[in-house]
């Protein structure tokens, strides 16, 4: 009886609960106005450059930001697997390099505003007339963190032994080769070095950044050779041997966790109180797989920065106001992604051509090419895969470099355009829509990216749509990432690719690998290096001169012209059709002060200013 | 046999849960052109990230209606810097059931437009939301329960016959063979099988159509379990060989392989179902996992596994919720297959040493 | 003495299975057409000569027979060789092992702590309501994605702010005293741990419930109970003991289900182990490392074998006489 009872008042309640899931009344919302808040624009702030300053001899930096209070640390994370060595000779990862990077300053920085070159070791610098002698002045008196002095001797013991010699990395030796000779180092005094380059080479003052080693700790290394040198300054080597220059110095790592650095108590520079610098007392990197731990670890309050995409930037903005973060917006990101199409006709070593003749005949004409430019839809790209944190990107250049060329102008997705650029070229639909060439050739190729980055998945995705509307057939074939760089380096059997690649906003001759026609990155009309220069198009001959010229040229506004010129030609033949570029939005803890944020530097640039606000350590 | 064990089955209450919930799952997806209101690819890319679609079955004046959705709008809020998503008051699309929309092959062979339920062609209707790019999540989930569900017992087809024979061949004779046979087969259950899975899965060619893929990787979930199966056919064969009518065939000159085959194979059928049932939901959970680290079933084409990836970043699980019901779906289809397999086992062997 | 010429023709026996495990992990990764340079390749600052020198650095410029003869010889002395990276691919393992087998050990005991009495429960009330409820209950454990169920407990770790998110230690674990280094660890350990425990509860439970069932049904428990002794002592006194003893053979496999259910739990929880270095140098395809970590993997799970027989051997007498 109860039971049955139980059954009908089940089935009432089931039945009332499905009628109110259907019946939902259609209730228009009151609009509420939007508050105007505050716009989002890049941040700028004035940052007062640190000046020099002497005291008692000894020539110090000395910080004109506001005084802070000593102690307390900042954490940060590192995404991946961590540091694979803290020597900044032979750091081959970005990890590495950053964590080096801390420890060993370089003679010279790069201002984090001007992004002009500013002193570092080097108390100043000079540069001859015709741009080929570069005469360096050390500061006095400033000591290594074992209190020994950091002299002419270690300058050039660094560029001739370690830099010059080759070992390590040799990314920085590679691109001082001018005309396949190295620069000259020579020591004038205990305080003088000057540097002479076979030719005047613009790019060459960016170098003068690189690490200086203590010749003291380094020379043992250095002498046992190569091998040992690569070893040298290893994750296992103990903190309390390091000699470091830097603000901070190694205070313990532990593998696949964290990273952390201690205050240099040597550190030459001092704030407007005569106090030496750093205020904090530790930085720690924790190291962590994947952005999803980093967010986590950020939102629990482990970490103390963070910098956002996408969705999460919606979110934390909308916690910032009742938060202890702050966002700050650091402007487009200095990397670049884009499409390519291959280009090449030649044949590799048995006779067969690395691309298929008839597809080959596509990419290589121009109106192809400008055709699948206007039919990529980045508006929406950057509003679904970006969240709306980005922007259409049409140069080689990233949008906050020095050398962007701005009459570039940006253009909106435009079928109709691209359907005529393909009929001049004689393509041409059949009723289904299928497009054809002149030959009455399908237009089907495959389309790769690397398999696991979902960013660029889902733009492969999007443009396979796009270009499916002008009645191409393309099949989107995600690879992982060693087997992509393999067919682009190597193989070259590839149609149409989805990549990204690092830049500089300061120096574009790092991007001369990709753009000289025989560099090891030319991928679009990739050459072997026995081909050298061969069959060498009219546009790719004018890049190559207009980039050989502006690493020559010494002065800003000459350079800019050249590579103003290369802009102007790779937006017009369209060899990678640029995508979009995300921005970087950092959030920051707000009890940290003196922040500057500096769109070509990051947030931390200025590391060795930042403190804590007092009470809140 | 089998009619016994579904008829003891059915009385077992968890059990006719589970089959029942197994059964409407394996329908949805085998019926998935129909019922699903987009086909696997169909994308609307001002649509991306959309919340699943509001039905409303009483108008602003109050009045019942057929049920209808608007659709969404999107904009960029540059205050925010934020997407936001809002009813698209202007045009009302009515939900239609067994009308015709997008046009699909049904079982890939007979040419058809009518969906389930649909609605008008400017509408859209995403019953569970949309993912990154603006694919049907609801749509997506039938379609990649179609891989995620059949890979299990894909593998076990591939399996189980190299299991039985290995196990077989290397009991029945013994000696030498065996002693061979079943190191290897040590050897291959010495990788700790993950890791083997990982691998083998990371060196897969690339280039390779959804197809191929799918099959090598229903191959490599195979070559991971058959040693495992295989030494414990072994055990049992060792038992049976030994048993008189083994001795009798034997005697009236049956061949080596017929014996295996015709007389002592039959024998471990009990334990077979068992296995099998059992480690369904283990591959369902590889290949899950597989996707998940990007080495399984790859994009544009949909598997739990792989739709789940997007679930796993932290503003999706707090803003985008219906991005997790794969997840669920994983969930509540291993637990189905895991009350059945424990069921049957009680039903056929209740000492069984199978997990 | 018979002991230990068991235990030793035990160890030589693992010899030819380690090279077999070692020929089939070096072919199947050479094999693929995955480049290890890749991605030194695509930095535009580096030269075509550095290129080819690490290129032979790793041996890449030879034939795969030479490669895996290299590799063993290097092995079998001790040297695994360097990572791609060029850091000391035994120091990277020497790292991560003592984490993995912590993590284990811990998740190992807790299953045993608690499978094992529930396994005895359920055969005892076998085809009541309890049996068929807990059977169900440990199922759901074992249906979660085992990375699904850390993602979400991570959040929940995030919401509530009661553990930590991932890792092994915290950023001040170096200045902390003895004791607030063992509460450190113990706290950090809390969801991976019971991440593993769940998944791995079912199987344990399961079994010991076949194992339990199995002797309740034989002879000398009927034969006890004829004798008039109290259920009690039937159970917990005559049968346990016999149930227990084919459950110490599983502790091996046991130990290499953990191993490989391990690695997306570690991934997803950031914790600094084997899983999560095996996954890493996989997706980079680090060749020596993967190796090494395969064969350390396969070395562990054959001493956990090992293990698992000399402690029967220890607790039941009559395999001794057997072998």
């Amino acid at each position: 009886m109860i039971r049955r009872v139980f059954r009908v008042l089940l089935c009432v309640v089931l039945i009332a609960i499905l009628s109110k899931a259907c019946l939902v009344r259609d209730i228009e919302p009151v609009q509420s106005q939007n508050s105007n808040v505050e716009t989002n624009d890049l941040t700028l702030i004035d940052y007062p450059a640190p000046k020099n300053v002497t005291i008692n001899g000894i020539d110090y930096l000395q910080s004109q930001a506001p005084i802070g209070s000593f102690g307390g640390e900042l954490i940060s994370s590192t995404i991946g697997e961590g540091p694979k060595t803290f020597n900044p000779f032979n750091s081959k990862d970005n990890t590495s390099a950053t964590m080096a990077g801390i420890m060993y300053d370089g003679l010279l920085t790069t201002d984090p505003i001007t992004g002009q070159p500013a002193p570092k070791l080097a108390k100043s610098y000079s540069i001859s007339s015709d741009g080929k002698t570069y005469t360096i002045h050390l500061r006095r008196g400033i000591t290594w963190s074992d209190g020994k002095p950091i002299t002419a001797d270690d300058v050039v013991f660094t560029w001739k032994d370690i830099i010059f010699a080759g070992l390590g990395d040799t990314s920085t030796r590679d691109s001082i080769i001018i005309d396949g000779k190295l620069p000259t180092i020579r020591k004038i005094d205990n305080y003088t070095v000057e540097f002479v380059t076979p030719k005047s080479f613009a790019p060459f003052i960016r170098m003068l950044s690189a690490s200086i080693a203590p010749k003291h700790f380094f020379l043992p290394a250095v002498q046992k050779g190569g091998a040992y040198f690569d070893s040298f300054l290893s994750t296992t080597t103990k903190p309390e041997d390091f000699v470091v220059s830097g603000a901070f110095k190694l205070k313990e790592y532990v593998a696949a966790q964290r990273v952390v650095f201690e205050r240099n108590p040597n550190y030459y520079e001092i704030n407007t109180r005569d106090e030496k610098l750093p205020y904090l007392d530790k930085i720690i990197y924790l190291i962590v797989g994947d952005l999803n731990n980093e967010v986590l670890k950020f939102e629990a309050k482990e970490l103390d920065v963070i910098s956002l995409q996408g969705a999460k930037v919606a979110r934390y903005k909308s916690l910032e106001p009742h938060s202890d973060f702050k966002l700050y917006n650091l402007g487009p990101d200095t990397g670049t992604m884009y499409l390519s199409m291959n280009m090449n006709n030649r044949k590799d070593s048995n006779g067969k051509p690395y691309v298929n003749i008839v597809k080959q005949k596509w990419f290589q004409d121009k109106n192809f090419r400008l055709a699948v430019d206007y039919a990529i839809d980045r508006k929406n790209m950057v509003l679904n895969i970006a969240n709306g944190i980005g922007a259409p990107l049409y140069t080689p250049e990233s949008l906050n470099s020095i050398f962007l060329n701005k009459d570039l102008k940006p253009y909106d997705k435009n079928l109709e355009k691209s359907r005529s650029l393909l009929k001049k070229s004689g393509f041409y639909t059949d009723k289904n829509g299928k497009l054809y060439d002149k030959n009455n050739n399908r237009v089907e190729f495959d389309l790769y990216t690397n398999a696991g980055n979902t960013e660029r998945e889902a733009i492969g995705v999007m443009v396979k749509q796009d270009l499916e509307e002008l009645g191409m057939k393309v099949n989107f074939k995600p690879v992982e990432f060693n087997s992509l760089v393999n067919k682009l380096v190597s193989t070259f059997d590839w149609d149409m690719v989805i990549m990204g690649l690092t830049g500089s906003p300061l120096e574009p001759n790092g991007g001369k690998n990709v753009w000289l026609s025989d560099g090891r990155l030319h991928m679009f009309n990739q050459r072997t290096p026995q081909e050298g220069k061969s069959g060498i198009l009219p546009w790719e001959k004018e890049i190559d001169y207009y980039f050989t010229q502006g690493a020559l040229a010494t002065k800003f506004e000459d350079r800019k012209k050249y590579y103003d010129k290369y802009q102007e030609i790779v937006y017009a033949e369209k060899p990678f059709v640029y995508i979009y570029s995300p921005i970087r939005i950092v959030a920051l803890r707000n009890k940290f002060k003196n922040i500057y944020p500096s769109s070509l530097s990051g947030i931390t640039h200025n590391i060795e200013e930042i403190f804590v606000e007092k009470g809140k350590k | 046999m089998i009619k016994e064990i579904l008829q003891q089955l059915w009385k077992d209450k968890f059990a006719r849960i589970a089959l029942i919930v197994l059964g409407v799952i394996y329908l949805a997806l085998f019926f998935a052109d129909f019922i699903a209101p987009y086909t696997k690819d169909f994308s609307d890319r001002t649509m991306a990230y959309v919340p699943p679609s509001k039905i409303f079955t009483i108008t602003p004046e109050g009045k019942l209606s057929k049920p209808y959705t608007y659709n969404y709008i999107r904009e960029f809020d540059k205050n925010n810097l934020e997407i936001k998503y809002s009813l698209d008051r202007s045009q009302k699309h009515y939900i239609k059931f067994f009308a015709k929309g997008q046009p699909y092959k049904f079982l890939g062979i007979i040419p058809m437009k009518r969906h389930l339920i649909t609605t008008d062609s400017d509408g859209r209707l995403y019953l569970l939301g949309t993912d990154i790019n603006g694919r049907d999540v609801f749509s997506r989930l039938l379609f990649g329960g179609r891989i995620s569900m059949t890979i299990g017992f894909l593998a076990l087809f591939v399996l189980f016959p190299i299991g039985l024979l290995y196990g077989g061949i290397s009991g029945y004779f013994g000696g030498v063979t065996d002693n061979l046979m079943m190191r290897f087969a040590e050897a291959i259950m010495s990788i700790p099988s993950f890791y083997l899975l990982i691998i083998l899965a990371s060196v897969l060619p690339s280039g390779m159509t959804s197809t191929q893929r799918f099959m090598l990787i229903v191959i490599i979930l195979a070559l991971i379990g058959w040693a495992g199966f295989a030494r414990v056919v072994r055990g049992m064969v060792l038992s049976i060989k030994n048993q008189e009518y083994i001795q009798a065939a034997k005697s009236i000159g049956a061949s080596k392989m017929r014996i295996i085959v015709k007389h002592i194979l039959p024998q471990t059928t009990s334990f077979v179902i068992v296995a099998m049932t059992l480690s369904v939901p283990s591959y369902i959970l590889s290949e899950s996992g597989l996707s998940f680290l990007g080495l399984g079933i790859q994009q544009p084409d949909a598997s739990w596994g792989n739709m789940l990836k997007e679930a796993q970043e932290f503003t999706n699980i707090l803003y985008r919720p219906w991005l997790l019901t794969p997840g669920f779906l994983i969930f509540v289809s291993v637990l189905a297959f895991n009350v059945i397999g424990d069921t049957i086992r009680d039903i056929l062997d209740p000492k069984s040493k199978v997990r | 003495m018979e002991t230990l010429k068991y235990v030793l023709k035990r160890i030589i026996q693992t010899i030819p299975l380690l090279i077999m495990v070692s020929l089939i992990s070096f072919f199947i990764i050479r094999l693929s057409p995955v480049d290890p340079l890749a991605e030194l390749k695509l930095n535009p600052s580096i030269s075509p000569e550095t290129v080819q020198k690490e290129r032979q650095r790793l041996g890449l410029d030879k034939p795969i027979i030479v490669q895996y003869g290299k590799w063993a010889f290097s092995f079998i002395q001790g040297d695994l060789g360097v990572t791609s990276t060029g850091e000391q691919v035994s120091q990277k393992l020497k790292e991560r092992i003592p984490n993995t087998l912590l993590l284990t050990s811990i998740v190992i005991f807790l299953t045993w702590l608690v499978g094992v009495p529930l396994g005895i429960i359920a055969a005892v009330r076998w085809k009541t309501n309890f049996d068929r409820i807990l059977t169900v209950l440990t199922s759901i454990g074992m249906a979660i994605p085992s990375f699904f169920f850390a993602i979400l407990l991570l959040m929940f770790a995030v919401k509530t702010g009661w553990f930590p998110i991932g890792g092994l230690t915290s950023p001040n674990f170096a200045d902390m005293s003895f004791g607030g280094k063992f509460i450190d660890i113990a706290y950090h350990l809390v969801l991976p741990v019971f991440v593993l425990f769940t998944i791995s509860l079912a199987g344990l439970q399961r079994q010991m419930r076949a194992n339990m069932l199995d002797v309740l049904d034989s002879d000398y428990v009927k034969f006890a109970r004829a004798k008039g002794l109290s259920e009690f002592t039937v159970i917990y006194k005559h049968a346990l003991r016999n149930a227990i003893n084919p459950m110490i053979t599983l502790l091996g496999f046991e130990f290499a289900g953990l191993l490989s259910g391990a690695a997306l739990t570690e991934y997803v929880f950031q914790y600094p182990g084997l899983g999560r270095l095996i996954l890493e140098a996989v997706l980079k395809s680090d060749i020596n490392l993967v190796m090494a970590s395969l064969m350390m993997g396969a070395v562990m799970l054959i001493l956990g074998n090992l293990i698992a027989d000399i402690l029967l051997i220890i607790t039941d007498p009559r395999i001794r006489v057997k072998s």
